[in-house]
């Protein structure tokens, strides 16, 4: 037996060293800093990753969705998909511009967050950091992309049908941004001060539900007004996306933490909630406001008008809307964090040309993600909205329809609808990084996997119920009404980590690509049903997990509970108690 | 008698490599595979290349991962390279690693391998 010391060895197959030192690239004092030459393939890996983790990032969520819309299409339904190739460009636009915008958000926009949640709180008195948190929270709105998806889809809307909804989507759509920001921006202030003074969420949330749904009661027996409701609830669901809850989140966690409040572990939580209740308020006054300043003649000969009138002039073309779209979502929002930071803070940016990289990425993100959004997401979302229907009723474009039996084709319709809203929940991001902290939160009783399912499943079954009161016409308030009252009850019930979490988890999980495809559909479903309206699938789909993730919660802590309890008369047997709580 | 016997152990060196986050599992894998036994990882933050590469420099990650692997002495040149070539150094931005000496480690030393090596060293060699 011959041996070979394994250190020889490795001398041997060594690859060839090159010795320098460092003395001689440090000689001759303090370099300038100069710029570095790359090859090809320093350019080429310096980039693949980049580009590569951040474009599949988006691919994961949008591409099996997409895929599920088409495949149900086109072996459920036996329908081709119309224009298909328009769609596949208006997917790739989506995937390249969310992109580009999450890309530029971090890096153009997170900065001015984190400067002003820390040096502001330091410098400025407490009703004027408000004051600047409520501002930002309507520039945050006005920023989000799905927020987008309510014009897009105001085009669908029938005018003789619903005229007040009409009249909100189409020429008050501004003023409608608008409440839902103002919602937004007082959701951020109460928030705050939550922060700061440690306030319970339970009894915010009874004092937030009091107005809403006593405004539900009001507008209910309103014949058109309750027309309104649907939009009224959806545009909740809408506000929370991608821009808002880090942005306001920053901001709200820094000037808790400048007070020296920061460090509870549910700091954070709450913000949201607020934020997914008080736009409905705004818009159902809104909805009011409009109710008692114009009829619905007036609307409705406007609009004709108009219509005839031919109102495709060149700013309402493409690409020239998506760039007026993209502009008007950014520029007010960046304009006011610089003046925040120049004006009020006297601060300099440390990275400027980094940040300026990223406002020109959120801006071109933005407007490439509006082509996609109205050629990719709410065109599929409104065809297979569409076809949906015709699985049990007759549907005009459709040859053939009904395919199935009413009671089958039904079936067929909410199970697609149940399997949409899991799969899209499940895929969101967002809620990946949520499960994560609550299993931090709760010591690892409630499990991450326990979370996601539960949020999904809440969505799931909301995005049925959602088309069920579609199909039966039921009005939106029977459904909200004992929703909301079901969970004030288990809110009651369940301990305050739950709660913050539960509420919180409605917001989370309405991305900016679940958002404009739901929208669409239910339109597109509620048009081919003749529905009067096909709002409101979204608001189910909130509610939804508000009642799971609860349920979900107080099951965890009755078997935790009696886990415990069986653990202290087992006390003989201590090899068990290693095995947790696990649910 | 009733002292407590510590095993050290000498001729150990300590491979340090920063690399951007991320990228520490393929370096540690790379490492495993050249015969390292363990790695500890912890993150950090990095400055002075993203300045320097102009508008490449928003690819660079300024979050870091520290991989910090301890080596025997025969084994140090073999890993190093290995890791250096499994996290592509010789871009610029990638990272920087270097070797510590250490003077003594101490861990468990599975008893199977203690006999084998005290065995070894009560044979004349």
């Amino acid at each position: 037996m011959s041996q070979i010391r394994y250190g020889e060895f490795l001398r041997g197959m060594r690859s060839r060293q090159t010795v320098v030192s460092y003395n001689e690239l440090t000689r001759g004092g303090p370099a300038p800093q100069q710029k570095l030459k790359l090859r090809a393939i320093d350019v080429e890996r310096l980039l693949a990753p980049y580009l590569g983790t951040r474009f599949y990032e988006q691919v994961r969520t949008v591409v099996p969705l997409a895929l599920y819309l088409m495949l149900f299409q086109l072996l459920i339904l036996r329908q081709d998909v119309a224009d298909i190739w328009v769609i596949v460009a208006g997917f790739g636009a989506v995937i390249i511009g969310l992109m580009l915008f999450m890309e530029g958000l971090k890096l153009g926009m997170m900065p001015f967050a984190e400067i002003i949640g820390n040096k502001l709180p330091k410098k400025s008195a407490l009703p004027v950091v408000l004051f600047i948190v409520f501002l930002l929270g309507i520039g945050v709105t006005l920023a989000e992309p799905a927020i987008g998806a309510l014009q897009a889809v105001g085009s669908i809307v029938e005018v003789t049908r619903a005229p007040y909804l009409y009249e909100l989507l189409n020429n008050r759509a501004g003023t409608l941004v608008l409440v839902v920001g103002i919602g937004v921006g007082c959701a951020a202030v109460l928030g705050t001060i939550r922060f700061l003074r440690g306030w319970s969420l339970k009894p915010l949330i009874f004092a937030a539900l009091v107005p809403t749904l006593g405004l539900v009661l009001y507008i209910m027996w309103d014949p058109e007004l309750s027309k309104t409701l649907g939009l009224a609830w959806d545009s909740g669901a809408v506000t929370t996306g991608p821009v808002t809850v880090p942005l306001v989140l920053a901001l709200g966690i820094g000037i808790a933490s400048a007070a020296g409040k920061g460090s509870s572990s549910l700091s954070g939580f709450g913000i949201v909630t607020l934020a997914s209740l008080f736009p409905i308020v705004g818009v159902m006054l809104l909805s009011l406001y409009v109710g008692a300043t114009t009829d619905t003649q007036t609307i409705i000969a406007t609009a004709q008008a108009a219509q005839q009138a031919g109102d495709a002039t060149w700013l309402t073309r493409t690409p020239v809307a998506e760039i007026i779209g993209g502009i008007r979502a950014i520029v007010p929002l960046m304009a006011f964090l610089f003046l925040i930071l120049f004006a009020v803070l006297r601060e300099k940016l440390a990275e400027a040309g980094i940040v300026t990289y990223g406002i020109t990425l959120a801006l071109i993100g933005m407007i490439v993600f509006n082509v996609g959004l109205t050629y990719g997401l709410a065109k599929l979302g409104s065809q297979s909205g569409g076809l949906v229907a015709g699985a049990f009723a007759e549907v005009g474009v459709m040859p053939g329809s009904p395919l199935y039996s009413v009671g089958v084709g039904v079936m067929i319709a909410l199970v697609f609808a149940w399997a949409l809203g899991f799969g899209a929940t499940l895929a969101e991001p967002a809620l990946n990084a949520l499960g994560l902290t609550v299993e931090n939160l709760t010591n690892g009783a409630f499990k991450k996997r326990t979370l996601m399912y539960a949020v999904s499943v809440g969505v799931a079954f909301g995005i049925a119920v959602g088309i069920l009161k579609i199909v039966l016409d039921i009005p939106l308030a029977w459904l909200i009404l004992p929703g909301y009252a079901a969970a004030v009850l288990l809110t009651i019930l369940s301990s305050e980590e739950f709660v913050n979490v539960a509420w919180d988890s409605a917001g989370v999980t309405t991305g900016p690509v679940t958002v404009p495809l739901v929208l669409a559909m239910g339109l597109g479903f509620g048009n081919a049903v003749d529905a009067i309206e096909g709002f409101g699938i979204l608001s189910m789909a909130s509610i939804g997990p508000i009642l799971t993730v609860m349920a979900t919660g107080l099951w965890v802590q009755r078997t935790a509970a009696r886990r415990a309890a069986l653990r202290g008369r087992e006390a003989e047997q201590p090899a068990r108690q290693g095995q947790g709580v696990a649910a | 008698m009733s002292k407590r016997e510590i095993i050290v152990l000498t001729d150990v060196t300590l491979i340090t490599c920063v690399v951007q986050r991320g990228v520490a599992d393929k370096i540690v894998k790379a490492a495993y595979a050249a015969g390292a036994q363990g790695a500890t990882v912890h993150f950090a933050k990095g400055m002075g290349i993203r300045e320097r590469l102009g508008l490449l420099g928003v690819a660079v990650e300024v979050e870091k991962e520290v991989v910090q692997i301890v080596v025997s002495e025969d084994q140090v040149e073999h890993i190093f390279e290995t890791m250096y070539l499994a996290g592509e150094l010789n871009t610029p931005g990638m990272g920087i690693m270097y070797i510590t000496p250490l003077e003594k480690a101490a861990t468990y030393v599975p008893p199977e391998v203690l006999a084998r090596l005290e065995a070894r060293s009560e044979e004349p060699s």
